[in-house]
């Protein structure tokens, strides 16, 4: 994983225990209004990025870039050798794709006809391809983009795939960066806090936009057993429903969300008190956190397991985002920590729940991971220890 | 996987009169130049004028074609919308995109911006439904569709009884002009596309989505399933994945009655299927279909309605042949399909 918290899992480890922020100053996004926003930016220029994967190709846009750093260290933890004869997959998710550099060249290649070479890293699947190309991954790749749960949908249809005995194994997650395009994008919306974002704060504004790659790979019990491995978590519920109530905002019910976290449980065989942790979808906008902790309560009660959003570390990863929160749900299932959710003074009224604030010691064996995107797309895991 | 998918109902707006029920290519629609135009339906037959407003070029093709393939299919609703898109709503992508760069970051207004998320059809969709159950999209240019076939097959394996599936592309203007600046348009339309004597794709666009279904209900034809190769390296490593996809579905090349190529008119990007046409031409018919719909990321979805309904009328159109191969009975059709020389798949069709 490669984020505003570091350029590898340690990294990220180590400022998560920490509760240090990656969200900061604009150093890296060309923007007019770099001076005003607070970003989650990975602290690597374009030309780092292409030194620490040993890579200067040109062709490269950032989207790239990211997906590649990640998804080569989460192949090289899992210690796996792609050349052992077993069916191995990509399955990447992005929104901005090669947006990143289409926005700075369009206005030239419409105007003189230059760098036209950039029309071809424009689409959503170049990034997957650039990914599975420096892994060598050949039996499998395809891309999803549902919005802010994209990620959460590569982890499920990772999971099914192994099931359906079409992969032995897949490499799921997301990538996004950041661009003029999305940032301009959620500043129309207004839905963007100039200052750090406060999720399931009563005072929240809006969220901080992030950039990160994300990867975890999963594999079958058969072959996790045959090459003698050690896995690190289990996914043991996954759901995916849609909202159906509009083309941006979550219903103020949480239907979809409270289907989604339903059926991920139903799946996992676990009762709701079994949860020990829930990495909250929490993205600091007054609608999500409303909908989010409505369809918490629709599905807790009164017996709301610890929870916390990690949006106000990293910021919002768009496509990554379930990517980041799915390796960070693993840090708290391996380091049975829970990371706390930064930037909150003050419950919200409606539901008065309050995240873990404080770095905090406690027994995790079952996670719940949640995703909600624009289009509805509402997505969870259920993540348990080994 | 061992389930079938029956196709209960299809819908397809196309560069040719295919919203039209009786049509089966009498006539055809040639190319403007070096790109194809969909010929777009009076959308409010299909959607709510209101809704109709806000949407996006690709949003009304999908939305429509959806409409049309849940209607013919006479569903109430689905267990799932899985659509497939490798560009996007890209006229609003380039609108938002242009309106950045041109006013400097600034007045810019979030419709274009909320059209142009990759999901906005599927969700779109999902909204005029009231569907509010498993909702993908997969962006992954030529297997963009290809992934949606595959997902639906997992889903009824899964237990899910009717499945609506769609590919979706458009072009803009300028993006047209950006592929013939970039040289990648074929203008030369004195030769036929499997004659391999050309360079260079001729965009198209459309949009054909189905439901298919676990059930036979009504089906002319069903998905036996799908294979999928990625960037083979050379013509037996391409092959080897057909013929293992065959083996799978216990049939091979040869025991196939009707076989479609993707063929581009690229002769760099057809390669592997050019040279796996004389093969495929000594027992089966032959044909071909992106002169019909052009070459765009889900051109697979309007080959699958081209199949389905070749199945129905148990007639190969003219303009669709390549060989002279009789054939008494369509039982069953090969899809080989490839994008821009990276991506092919093949999907197999069999009457009901």
């Amino acid at each position: 994983m490669i984020s505003a918290i570091g350029n590898n899992v340690q990294e990220a480890y180590v400022n998560l225990s920490n509760a240090k922020s990656g969200i900061g100053k604009v150093n890296y996004l060309t923007t007019r209004y770099k001076d005003e926003y607070v970003l989650g930016e990975v602290k690597l220029s374009n030309e780092q990025l292409m030194d620490l994967i040993g890579d200067h190709s040109p062709a490269l846009n950032r989207t790239s870039l990211l997906g590649i750093a990640a998804a080569k260290e989460a192949l090289k933890h899992s210690g796996i050798d792609l050349k052992d004869g077993m069916r191995t997959g990509l399955i990447s998710s992005t929104t901005v794709a090669g947006m990143c550099k289409t926005e700075l060249f369009y206005g030239e290649m419409v105007s003189d006809g230059k760098h036209l070479e950039v029309l071809d890293a424009h689409d959503c699947g170049e990034s997957t391809e650039e990914i599975a190309d420096h892994l060598g991954v050949k039996d499998f790749v395809t891309t999803i983009s549902t919005a802010c749960s994209s990620a959460a949908n590569a982890v499920m249809l990772g999971c099914r795939m192994i099931k359906h005995g079409m992969l032995d194994r897949a490499i799921v997650g997301g990538v996004d960066s950041l661009s003029k395009f999305t940032f301009n994008g959620f500043n129309t919306l207004m839905i963007l806090d100039k200052e750090w974002c406060k999720p399931f704060d009563e005072n929240r504004k809006g969220l901080n936009l992030g950039e990160a790659g994300a990867f975890i790979v999963i594999e079958s019990e058969a072959a996790l057993k045959k090459r003698k491995g050690k896995a690190l978590a289990k996914v043991i519920g996954y759901a995916n429903s849609n909202d159906a109530y509009h083309q941006t905002a979550s219903s103020p019910d949480g239907i979809g969300a409270t289907t989604a976290i339903k059926q991920a449980l139903e799946m996992s065989g676990l009762s709701p008190a079994q949860i020990d942790y829930i990495n909250m979808h929490g993205t600091g906008t007054p609608n999500n956190d409303q909908s989010e902790s409505k369809a918490t309560v629709n599905v807790f009660g009164n017996a709301i397991p610890k929870f916390s959003s990690t949006k106000a570390y990293t910021g919002h990863t768009l496509a990554a985002a379930a990517g980041v929160e799915a390796v960070i749900s693993v840090l708290s299932l391996q380091n049975n920590k829970i990371f706390p959710n930064l930037n909150f003074t003050t419950p919200i009224s409606e539901f008065g729940l309050v995240p873990v604030t404080k770095v905090t010691d406690a027994t995790i064996n079952n996670v719940l991971s949640n995703s909600f995107g624009f289009g509805g797309n509402c997505s969870s895991l259920v993540l348990s220890k080994v | 996987m061992g389930k079938k998918a029956y196709i209960i109902g299809s819908g397809c707006i196309s560069p040719q009169n295919s919203t039209d029920p009786n049509y089966f290519f009498e006539t055809v629609n040639g190319p403007d130049t070096d790109h194809f135009n969909a010929v777009e339906p009076s959308y409010k037959e299909h959607i709510n004028p209101n809704m109709l407003r806000r949407m996006g070029r690709a949003i009304k093709m999908g939305a429509s074609a959806a409409r049309m393939a849940v209607t013919e299919a006479g569903v109430e609703n689905v267990d799932a919308i899985i659509s497939g898109t490798g560009l996007g709503c890209f006229e609003d992508s380039e609108k938002f995109l242009l309106a950045i760069i041109n006013n400097d970051e600034q007045f810019l207004t979030p419709t274009s911006f909320i059209q142009s998320t990759h999901n906005t059809v599927g969700s779109q969709v999902a909204l005029i439904m009231q569907c509010k159950q498993y909702n993908y999209t997969y962006v992954h240019r030529g297997f963009s569709f290809d992934s949606c076939v595959m997902d639906a097959l997992m889903s009824i394996e899964e237990g899910k009884k009717n499945i609506l599936i769609g590919g979706i592309e458009e072009h803009t203007p300028i993006y047209i002009e950006l592929y013939r600046k970039a040289k990648k348009l074929n203008a030369d339309n004195s030769h036929k596309y499997y004659e391999g004597k050309t360079k260079g794709m001729q965009m198209g666009e459309g949009s054909a989505f189905f439901v298919v279904s676990d059930e036979k209900k009504n089906a002319v034809s069903a998905i036996e399933g799908i294979g999928v190769a990625y960037k083979p390296e050379s013509t037996e490593e391409f092959t080897e994945k057909l013929n293992s996809f065959l083996k799978s579905k216990n049939t091979d090349l040869g025991k196939t009655d009707l076989v479609l190529f993707g063929i581009s008119g690229d002769k760099d990007h057809d390669k592997y299927l050019l040279e796996t046409l004389p093969l495929a031409s000594k027992n089966s018919a032959t044909g071909y279909f992106k002169h019909l719909c052009g070459d765009h990321h889900t051109a697979g979805s309007f080959a699958m309605w081209l199949a389905n309904k070749i199945i129905e009328k148990q007639r190969i159109p003219d303009a669709v042949k390549i060989n002279a191969v009789p054939k008494e009975k369509i039982n069953s059709v090969l899809i080989i399909n490839g994008y821009i020389g990276i991506n092919y798949s093949f999907t197999l069709l069999t009457k009901c």
